[in-house]
């Protein structure tokens, strides 16, 4: 497994399109972000809202760039065969795939740190006095917010992951994942009947992950910070658990 | 039984309708080129795939060194393999490329460097495989199975894309390793390309082995006893031969073939009956003729069914 891992750092490492996807994600998150904070009006009671929630908001646009990332990880080795390479060298098909997942959490661990805090400072540096106060990291539900963020990035991407693996192409994994990301919410909006609507928004991978955000009405009608992340990583484990028993079964 | 050897015994694998292999049993020993030769869809390709783990067999054994592949702990100190469609991240140096390949075995950027220098990549070595040319790509896949200094060797197609040089090159680079002691299985569906360079022929057709011997065993069982004969008089040579229980065919307008007799029979009948001859040949299979001949109804069932095996 170390060999393994070691030689997906190395993959990870030396080819441009992962550099350039991280970059980008930590750009567009931050970009966006400032743009939806410096909206916001505040008074000298406060910001009005959730500001935490609000100076997170680019990881809607950065999670795509991540989906990108996890799905071109293994989709882009099964459009060149290089798929054979990495099976001839690490056989234990178990060992390869969990030596690319781990890599992959890694690296996008880094990145979402770098995008969360971005946002957020750039929230500090945008709002006035009164929004500070909300945005810093001493408080609790702050500090969860943007490591709960980061988590949610590194379940998109293992979610990406394992949905190429299991259709084995790039562009079809990203298309699944981002229909999953941005589709299932809008469909959701248009449910009339309000129980299934919340049940929609409930299961959906980002719009139940995305409560982790929440910082001033925790609970309500979402499922609370923690439980909602946990059913964005009920999506992840699934993805990947068909993902590694397809590949598993299947010849390359 | 030397470890450094492939033993492949009774491989069946279909794909839906195709039968790509059956019953496909063949040994590589080390010190030797054993050509791997077959029509495209004899199953060659799939059979390598299935020795290194990649596809999965219906039935049957494949194992190297004694063991099957997927339980090898680093497979490319053990196996190296050039296989065919499998191409290096475009984007990605040739070394890098390399490099990761080196990781996954626990192994030194400084083998990485040596396996560059000896297939001769060092000066593009730090340029973007997705610029190398149909040659420099096999080379890098000639570098990468010699990463883990394998003592077993298996490629799939390596004179694919090369240029003469690079065919001459590769015949004495091949050469070069099985005289190391290691061995080799090359694959290729161009009799001409491996002849001079095999010791052993598996030869493949409809998913299984039509042969599996050494070349001279093969030219000499294909040759048969024959003997070919240039004469003025052939109705002559015709009746002495025949009388003596030669098979004798006329081969061109001065020109017998007679089997079933020795050669020094055949002068002395010849002598013994005064008829004129001016030339007395053994006659001598060429290896592309074994192959044809061997491979002819497998030629065949190809052309009625499409069974090129999915790759």
């Amino acid at each position: 497994m170390r060999t393994a891992l070691h030689a997906e750092w190395t993959k990870l490492r030396t080819a441009a399109g992962p550099r350039w996807l991280l970059l980008g994600t930590i750009v567009a998150t931050v970009a966006l972000s400032t743009a939806a904070t410096s909206m916001a009006t505040c008074t000298a009671g406060g910001c009005g809202g959730d500001t935490t929630r609000l100076a997170l908001t680019g990881v809607c646009l950065g999670q795509a760039t991540i989906a990108i990332l996890a799905a071109q990880t293994i989709g882009g080795e099964y459009g060149t065969g290089m798929i054979r390479s990495t099976l001839a060298a690490v056989p234990r098909r178990g060992t390869a795939f969990a030596a690319k997942a781990v890599a992959l959490t890694g690296v996008v661990a880094l990145g979402g740190t770098a995008a969360a805090l971005g946002s957020v400072l750039a929230g500090r540096l945008v709002l006035p006095e009164s929004g500070d106060r909300a945005l810093s990291l001493a408080g609790g539900p702050t500090l969860r917010a943007v490591l709960g963020t980061v988590l949610y990035l590194v379940l998109i991407g293992l979610l990406s992951l394992g949905i190429a693996t299991a259709v084995r192409d790039s562009a079809t994994g990203v298309g699944l994942v981002l229909g999953l990301l941005y589709v299932l919410p809008i469909l959701s909006a248009t449910v009339g009947d309000l129980h299934w609507r919340r049940l929609l928004e409930r299961a959906a991978p980002m719009s139940a992950g995305l409560s982790v955000q929440d910082t001033t009405d925790p609970g309500g009608p979402s499922l609370g910070p923690w439980a909602g992340l946990g059913v964005t990583a009920g999506w992840a484990a699934a993805a990947l658990l068909a993902g590694g028993l397809l590949l598993r079964a299947r010849d390359v | 039984m030397s470890a450094a050897e492939i033993v492949v015994t009774g491989l069946h694998k279909r794909y839906r309708a195709t039968r790509a292999l059956d019953g496909m049993s063949f040994t590589v020993r080390p010190g030797l080129v054993t050509g791997f030769v077959g029509p495209n869809g004899a199953g060659k390709s799939t059979t390598m795939r299935v020795i290194l783990g990649l596809a999965a067999a219906d039935a049957g054994t494949a194992l190297v060194a004694g063991k099957p592949y997927r339980s090898l702990r680093h497979p490319l100190r053990h196996v190296g393999a050039l296989l065919d469609a499998v191409a290096p991240h475009p984007g990605r140096t040739a070394r890098n490329h390399l490099l990761w390949l080196a990781h996954a075995q626990g192994l030194s950027a400084r083998r990485v460097d040596r396996v560059i220098e000896q297939v001769g990549l060092t000066p593009a070595a730090r340029r973007k495989a997705g610029g190398y040319s149909l040659g420099m790509r096999q080379r890098l896949g000639i570098a990468a199975a010699l990463l883990g200094d394998p003592p077993i060797l298996m490629l799939d197609e390596p004179f694919n894309g090369m240029d003469p040089g690079g065919i001459v090159w590769m015949r004495g680079f091949l050469r070069s390793l099985a005289a190391e002691g290691r061995a080799l299985l090359v694959s290729s569906h161009l009799m001409s390309e491996v002849q001079d360079t095999a010791d052993r022929l598996v030869v493949a057709g409809r998913g299984r082995a039509l042969a599996d011997a050494g070349v001279a065993e093969l030219i000499a069982a294909a040759s048969g006893n024959r003997v070919a004969v240039r004469t003025t008089a052939r109705p002559d040579a015709t009746r002495v031969l025949g009388r003596a229980g030669g098979a004798v065919s006329a081969t061109g307008p001065d020109t017998v073939t007679v089997s079933g007799l020795p050669a020094d029979r055949v002068a002395a009948l010849l002598t013994h009956g005064a008829v004129p001859f001016s030339e007395l040949t053994a006659h001598r299979a060429t290896l592309e003729e074994v192959y044809l001949e061997l491979t002819r109804d497998a030629a065949e069932f190809r052309a009625a069914t499409p069974t090129e095996a999915p790759r």
